[in-house]
């Protein structure tokens, strides 16, 4: 079943220059017990899309939707009270920089046992504080971290970076939650770190069956650790589908280009020689091309193009391009190279 | 080819705080030497508190080693010369976005190393800021722009075009690439390749991401606890890893050269 299916997500913001379309009709759907990642680059909208899920949007965004559903539940007809209540229970989200997340003048102890619901807890009132007690050294233990004690005692800023996720994960756990979204979650970390981060993230995937969505800008990074894959650029769908579908067979020029960018999946390249890229640079938003947003960049873009394309299935694998890389063309690109 | 940067034997300790006749000493970095070519891309791999930093901060001047001594085309750098020091050695930041005053044009921020460095007139400055611009693919009308105006991929080239406008020798890329996108990444690398081959430069690179690493640098050095503890040539050295650290390196981001 699908745990979380949105079909055309718009957000538009309101800015001094008039109203912005930052996001553009997004479709993302996640099953149970799957990791998805969400992956573009700097002002593809994937954090504002993070944001509209958990509902921490400002006013001043507007978010429509076709369909917005949530283990079955049609979030769209509910209040907006009652929307939040479901979702804070069901979900959780990490960030980056886990240390400015956390309050920096309170104990981590303090911090963890503010975030157990009393709810969780059995017994009488003078039971309590030890069972608080308890659950916080579980969830440490959950998340990794032995030395308990010398964690619970210490401000963020004694601990490193990775220590500090693990506690914001330990947080998010806190609640229970059926859905994780990690932003980001281990941006500026050593690559040793954040290998044990993505396996801890793994590892509650498969035990708990915790749903996860993984936020990134860098596909190679992802690839490892995600079942199935969506990409954005600049508000726009991209494309859709299982990670080896995404990369071993891209179907949209912006995907083919972020895996050919890529220097890991290019090993057979001799040293030095030129990286495959995409001319110019990302658009801000004050000035978006219209119709398809890589547009000016896209190597196959024609007339057509100044029209938006709509997504077409090829077997699961969604793509949103006019002229998608099918198999023979595929190949016969990767020829002419 | 000549060597064009030597550094023999360099090394780095600071007294830690104690007892005046317990006196501590901690070595952040332990006697290392290293050459380069010209054109060529020295690439040097390490976690934190490897010694990669203060490596990178002694040979822009940043710091003075305790011991040994820099060579550049023979000649011995002086701790104190710094002017001799930053025109053929020059450094790039992570994070380009701070490194930049929000306060200067981008013309008033490139002719700053020029008034200091060069005895040039004000409009062969000019000249050479626009051809500078131009070279790092920027256009030369740019110069009027202020740096919050543009993106961050652009004004990692903006720095880029800083630290070549001096013709320096060897450029030190401190995580250069590691903040950019994906794509602009890419577009970054094959325009530090242009000039390598152009202006014929020598890079050091510092950098965990192995992909760009095997795809940039001829030799590399993996640095643990302020020591070298493997180097060479970067095929050899990723196809058959020696030390426990360069393994657990590549096991970590799922590395495997055939
Ligand atoms: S719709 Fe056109 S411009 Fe957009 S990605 Fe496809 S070919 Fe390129």
């Amino acid at each position: 079943m699908n745990l979380l299916d949105i079909r055309n997500l718009s957000i538009e913001l309101d800015t001094p220059s008039g109203r912005v379309l930052a996001v553009d009709r997004v479709s993302l759907s996640i099953k149970e017990g799957e990791v998805r990642g969400l992956v573009g680059e700097s002002g593809s909208g994937k954090s504002l899309l993070a944001q509209a899920i958990i509902g921490v949007l400002e006013d001043k965004w507007h978010v429509h939707a076709d369909r917005f559903h949530w283990r079955g539940i049609d979030l769209l007809r509910l209040s907006i009270d009652d929307r939040k209540a479901l979702l804070c229970r069901d979900i959780a989200m990490i960030f980056q920089e886990p240390m400015s997340c956390l309050d920096p003048t309170t104990l981590i102890g303090e911090q963890l046992s503010e975030a157990i619901d009393t709810s969780q807890l059995s017994g009488y009132f003078w039971q309590r504080k030890k069972q608080r007690k308890e659950a916080v050294i579980k969830l440490l233990h959950k998340v990794g971290i032995k030395k308990h004690e010398q964690c619970i005692n210490s401000y963020p800023h004694q601990l490193t970076e990775a220590i500090c996720q693990r506690v914001m994960i330990a947080i998010a756990l806190a609640g229970r939650p059926i859905l994780l979204i990690a932003d980001e979650p281990t941006a500026a970390m050593e690559s040793t770190t954040q290998g044990q981060i993505f396996r801890l993230l793994a590892n509650l995937n498969q035990l708990k069956n915790m749903s996860i969505l993984l936020i990134s800008h860098d596909l190679e990074n992802l690839t490892h650790w995600t079942n199935t894959i969506t990409v954005m650029y600049s508000g726009q769908f991209v494309e859709a589908g299982s990670t080896e579908q995404i990369f071993n067979k891209p179907m949209h020029p912006y995907t083919r280009a972020l895996v050919d960018s890529s220097t890991k999946a290019n090993l057979q390249l001799p040293t030095k020689s030129r990286l495959m890229t995409l001319p110019g640079s990302i658009p801000v938003l004050q000035h978006l091309p219209i119709g398809c947003r890589l547009g000016p960049r896209c190597p196959r873009a024609q007339q057509t193009c100044v029209a938006a394309p709509t997504v077409s299935n090829y077997h699961g694998h969604k793509v949103s391009c006019h002229f998608p890389l099918l198999r023979e063309t595929g190949k016969k690109v990767k020829g002419s190279h | 080819m000549s060597v064009l940067l030597d550094v023999k034997d360099i090394a780095k300790s600071f007294k830690l705080k104690g007892h005046w006749y317990h006196k501590r000493k901690l070595n952040a970095l332990s006697p290392l030497s290293f050459a380069i070519e010209a054109k060529k891309t020295l690439a040097i791999v390490g976690e934190t508190g490897s010694g990669k930093s203060t490596l990178a901060k002694i040979l822009v001047g940043a710091e003075t080693p305790t011991t040994g001594k820099i060579y550049l085309n023979g000649q011995l750098l002086k701790n104190q010369h710094f002017k001799q020091r930053c025109q053929h050695i020059r450094m790039i930041f992570q994070d380009s976005g701070t490194t930049l005053n929000p306060s200067l044009t981008i013309q008033e921020l490139l002719d700053e190393p020029l008034i200091l460095n060069t005895v040039l007139n004000e409009k062969q400055r000019k000249n050479l800021i626009r051809t500078t611009l131009q070279k790092v693919g920027l256009l030369g009308d740019h110069m009027n722009f202020y740096p919050h105006m543009f993106s961050g991929g652009q004004k990692q080239r903006i720095s880029l075009a800083r630290a070549i406008i001096l013709q320096p020798q060897v450029i030190i890329l401190d995580e250069a690439l590691a903040a950019l996108d994906p794509s602009l990444r890419s577009q970054m690398i094959n325009l530090l390749l242009d000039l390598q081959q152009q202006m014929g430069l020598a890079y050091i690179l510092i950098s965990h991401n192995l992909g760009i690493v095997r795809h940039f640098s001829d030799d590399v050095m993996i640095m643990s606890q302020g020591e070298v503890v493997e180097s060479g040539k970067t095929i050899e050295v990723m196809r058959n890893p020696q030390h426990k650290v360069t393994q657990k390196l590549m096991m970590s981001q799922n590395f495997q050269i055939k």
